[in-house]
Formats: C-alpha cells, structure tokens, sequence
C-alpha cells in the first residue's frame, strides 16, 4: 500500500554560493566574528553581534533553512530575546501561544498542568512553530542588515587551525574553496558539530536506549493549542505518545517504540501510519489527515566540560545535547546565543578582556546541566531506561488521578528562565541579601506592566521593554529625582563607550522624560524596592548587582569587574 | 515535600531498585514499605495506605 505525502505548508527560498574577494585562496578581508551555522543559534548569535554594531560572517552548509520537524516549541525566554533583537512579531505572528497541557493513562486525565501566566506578563509561556519558520524569522531580520551580517551558503567547513591570535578556516562552496581568518569563532555547527571534531572534543554524559518516532501530518482540526501526553494508550498499547499543533494544520505526533523494535522497520509508512490512523481515531479527530514527514529520534543528555576553546566557543546543540521532552533544545541554545553575544561584542571592541569569555562558558555548562537534570527527569519517566523506572511510572500513573498530589511526578518540566547562581560577574551578594523579594543576581527580570513616558509620547509597555543591547540601571524613584552621582555614572560610562542606559522607574508619574511609570503599582512590591532602589542588569537581561540604597561607585566597580578591561596598549 | 524533593526521591527509589535488579524488586519495595509504615507511626493512616495501594489492581496491569 503507499501513501501519499502532503508537502509542509511552506516553501524554502534556495540560496546561491558566494566567493569573497581572495588573494591565492584566502579572503582578503580578515573576520572579527565568524559564526559556524545557520540554524536558531547561529542566527541569534548573528543578530546579537549586530545589534552591538559587531560585524558578522554566518557560514551555512545547506542552500536553505532547514527542513523537516526539529524545534517546535519556543518559550518565553526566548521571545524575550526575539524581541530585544527586533524580531518578536515574526514569532507572535506565525506562532500558536499556549499555556499548558494534559496527560493520560490509558482513558483517565491524570496531569492538567499550566505554566506560570499572569497579568503581568508581555509575552505567553509558550508558542509553537516549526524550526523553518524559527529560521525564516531570524533570516529576514538578519538580511534588513546586509552591512553588519554576511551569510555564505553552501559553504561547508572542511578544516580548522585554531592558533593563540586567530583562527584559520578552511571552507568549500559549489564554486570553489577558500580559507578565512577570523579573530573569533562562534561554532553553531549543531549536533553533530564538525569542529568539535575537528578539535577532538568529546560530549560527555548519557546517551538513552529509548527510542521516539516523529511523524507530521497535515490535519484540520479546531482543537486547542496544549501539550498533550498518552501513556499505554488503548490506541498504541504500552506505548506513550505525544501530540502537539503547530501553525498551518500541522501536528507533530512523536510516539515511542516497543523494546526490541527495529528501528528501520519501525519508520517506514506501513507501520507509521496505522499507528497514527488509530490515535487519531482515538482522539476522535474524524478529518482526513496526511503525512507530511517522519523520522526517528534518541534521547541524549551531554555535554562539553567547557564551552570556550581558545578562540573558539561553542553553542546550541554543539555544546550539549538535551533531551526534547521539555523543549530545551532550541531554547537553550538561543539562550547560549544571547549569553555569548554581547560578551563576545564587547571583547572585539576592546571593553573586555577576554576572560569574560569564560564567564559565558561557566554560565552555560551550569545551564546545561541544569537543564540536563530536568530533562534528564523527563526522560527517564517517558522513556523508562530499567524495569525499576517502568513499574515505578506505572504506579504513579495508576495513583496519580485519586492521589493528585503525585500527579507533579508526570509533569514535563517546561523549560523556564535560568538563573545564574553561582556566577562569576554576580556582584555584592551582602547588598542583595538586604532585599526579601526581587531577582537576585543571575537572574532574568520578573515582566510587569509599566507606562512608557518620552519625548515622542505614552505608551504602554513592560519592564522587559527597558533592556536593549547595553548595561541596563534600574533606578526606583518615588518622585522622578536622579541622584547625582548616578548621572555621573552614565557620563562616565559613556566616556568610556560602555554601552550603559540609566532607567528611571517612578512610583508617582513624574514631569520628567524619559520615565517608566509603574502605574499598576506591582513593580516595586515585585522587585522589593524603595525609592533610591538600583538594579543593575546586564545586557543579556539578567541581574548583575541590585542595592537598596543605589551607590554608584559599588555599580560601577560591579561593571569593571565583569569587563576587567585592559589598558590600552601603545 | 517539594516537588523537586519529590523528584529526587523518586529518581533515587528508582535507581535503587535498578542496581538490585529485577529478581529483588518486589523483596526492596516490601523493605521500603515497612520502614515507612514504621516511620508513619499511625495504624488508620498505614491501614489506609495499604487500601489506596491495593485500590484498581483487580484487574491484571498491563505491564508484563
């Protein structure tokens, strides 16, 4: 019997090669920044760079974005992100919101679980979208900003010399082969990274047994956007299975083989395809659906002991690999992105010495294992690797329901906001301890409503609003008055060409702009501030330093010790 | 109990009965209930539990 597959709803641009200019095979022009890999991290990586006014090459080995189902799910951290690099409305656009989901055990709901929603939100939870439209958004932002952003597709990279002052590529095109100099390279060569190879780098940790078949299929359906998890359903006996919707009646159906399963055989559509007819029957879903695609997927938690070599620092699915049940793939890779952005920006323009290079590797791996620990808990209950884990998943499945308080045993553990804890540039942890709520030092900035007040007029807005690609200072006033000292802050900084922007929060709607006025009066009570309150937040939005009286000569000590800037030479 | 503290109690239950292996699963979890039987110190509540616990398993579990 054959099937007849439906194409995803979604046309790629092919891309052609390009040679640069070169003088006996190497480019003339030598790279500050050469980031390897055109997929979510590598774009990010691109536009973060950019958005510093730092120079890109982006090395892509295919002519288009990506194709088949990858990333499906991007979460509120990461539209964060999209949004402080002017891409957020592609992703709100296309993508479907979500904010929770379901699981059974054969017919009985044992888990309705939500993630944190709230009023004060700007952005939801969760949306999802196919990893080619993840790559399309960023593609089209990159490509408004041809100076800064040079991307060469069908170049693959075929060898690498990674010395103390530089490193040296050797690429091939359609058109010919060339090498390049860079002074950095940002290696978002994906899972099966080539110049980890190349460097003899070894991930380390589990690799699962469990294998997932992934199948798309084209269905009209007005069932709600949510995560939605069968265990031994009547369908698929023994088995779990996952359903999710994407944008464009696609859905995304990953379900896991039977121990002693053959792989090869378990992909081909004779046995894909029933298994999917009697879910969807199951689900009572009675449109006449297709398949768009299929492949198979194995559950792996490891990662690089440090993600900087030299001049060679890795991210994304090149630094570690997560398990998908969570969704921290893309998610944590975007975030690797954003970390390393602006301190690889403020390294080539001479603001930091290269040591805050390794602060991006010390954060990371700690994020990595973090989401190795969660997604490593998500896997063992999905795709149980001992009898123990399987029995044991069986009584809680069979508990859960009459005994809800079991039920967080089945939940997925959504990827959420990391904070840094133990980190390096983390500053006077004693004028932190002073406050009894708030983001401590490391963490990303709980979103609340504010009115936006400046020359050009009102507006409403968030706090996330206020970040951009500098030094940010939250300062909480009751009145609208800057302390003196804090003004001179700025100057300084700026003398400097310290990216630094001073924030004036006001509890009371002052006659001044700029000014960010917490009118729903939630701010300060979520940030634990008094007027005369400072938080000092880094540009990758997490909290570097916060006092409850501001004292500008400990803020700007806490930003000299993050940059450890050098003397100028000469 | 949080749920991560549930988490991690859970996992090492788990790994526990993995490393004795199968052939002494049922003798552990027997130990395990008794020592928490022993700990809740309550007879209505342990009698309870062991109600909860037998509660649904009449009919075969489909796990082989």
């Amino acid at each position: 019997m054959s099937y007849e597959f439906a194409p995803y709803p979604f046309e790629a641009r092919h891309h052609p090669a390009r040679l640069p200019a070169l003088r006996d095979g190497l480019e003339e022009r030598r790279h500050p920044v050469v980031v390897v890999g055109g997929g979510p991290v590598g774009y990010t990586t691109a536009l973060g760079l950019a958005s510093h006014g730092v120079p890109v090459v982006l090395i892509e080995a295919d002519d288009s974005v990506c194709f088949g189902s990858r990333a499906i799910c991007i979460s509120r951290r990461s539209l964060e992100i999209a949004d402080r690099l002017g891409a957020l409305p592609g992703f709100l656009d296309i993508g479907l919101p979500w904010t929770g989901g379901r699981s059974f055990y054969r017919d009985t709901e044992v888990l309705h679980f939500t993630m944190p929603q709230d009023e004060n939100q700007k952005l939801p939870p969760m949306v999802n979208l196919a990893q080619y439209s993840i790559e399309q958004i960023l593609l089209d932002k990159a490509e408004t900003q041809p100076d800064l952003i040079d991307i060469r597709w069908q170049t693959r990279v075929t060898g690498i010399e990674a010395r103390d002052d530089g490193v040296r590529l050797a690429l091939s095109t359609p058109d010919g082969d060339y090498a390049l100099q860079a002074d950095w390279v940002v290696a978002a060569d994906g899972g099966r990274s080539f110049l980890r190879d190349a460097l003899g780098l070894k991930l380390e940790g589990t690799s699962y047994e469990g294998r997932y078949v992934i199948v798309d299929i084209l269905l009209d359906s007005d069932r709600p956007t949510e995560r939605l998890a069968y265990f031994d359903p009547a369908c698929n006996p023994g088995s779990t299975v996952l359903v999710h919707k994407q944008p464009g009646n696609v859905w995304r159906i990953d379900y896991q083989l039977r121990d002693g399963e053959d792989p090869d055989d378990a992909i081909k559509p004779e046995n894909v395809m029933p298994r999917v007819e009697s879910l969807l029957a199951m689900m009572g879903e009675k449109a006449p659906w297709k398949p768009i695609w299929s492949g198979i997927y194995k559950a792996n938690a490891l990662t690089l002991r440090s993600y900087r070599h030299g001049r060679v620092l890795f991210a994304g699915d090149a630094a570690h690999l997560v398990p998908i049940f969570g969704v921290r793939g893309a998610n944590s890779g975007i975030d690797d992105a954003d970390n390393l952005a602006w301190k690889l920006a403020f390294v080539v323009k001479g603001l930091a010495s290269n040591a805050l290079l390794d602060s991006y590797s010390a954060e990371r791996v700690a994020a990595a294992r973090e989401n190795l620990s969660y997604g490593t808990k998500s896997t063992e209950f999905m795709a149980p690797p001992s009898f123990a884990f399987e029995l044991m998943r069986t009584a809680v499945l069979g508990l859960a329901k009459k005994h809800p308080s079991l039920s967080s045993l089945i939940n997925p553990r959504q990827t959420s906001a990391i904070t840094y804890a133990a980190s390096p540039l983390n500053a006077a942890p004693e004028r932190s301890a002073e406050f009894g709520a708030g983001p401590v030092p490391g963490a990303v900035l709980p979103e609340c409503p504010l009115t936006l007040v400046d020359a050009s007029g009102t507006r409403e807005g968030h706090v996330t609003d206020l970040l951009g690609p500098h030094f940010t200072a939250l300062y909480f006033s009751a009145d609208g008055s800057l302390p003196a000292d804090l003004t001179q802050l700025e100057r300084a900084l700026g003398a400097r060409q310290v990216p630094f922007k001073l924030a004036l929060l006001t509890r009371r709607r002052a006659e001044v702009a700029p000014q960010a006025w917490d009118h729903t009066g939630r701010v300060f009570p979520l940030y634990d501030a008094l007027p005369g309150t400072l938080y000092l937040v880094r540009p990758d939005g997490h909290v570097l330093g916060r006092w409850r009286r501001a004292d500008a000569a400990e803020a700007l000590a806490a930003i000299d010790r993050a940059l450890q800037p050098q003397p100028k030479r000469g | 109990m949080t749920d991560t503290e549930l988490d991690a109690v859970y996992t090492r239950l788990c790994k526990t009965m993995t490393q004795l292996g199968e052939p002494q699963a049922a003798l552990f979890l027997a130990r395990f209930a008794l020592l928490a039987i022993d700990r809740i110190g309550d007879a209505d509540t342990a009698q309870r539990l062991v109600d909860a616990a037998a509660e649904d398993l009449a009919a075969p579990a489909a796990h082989a």
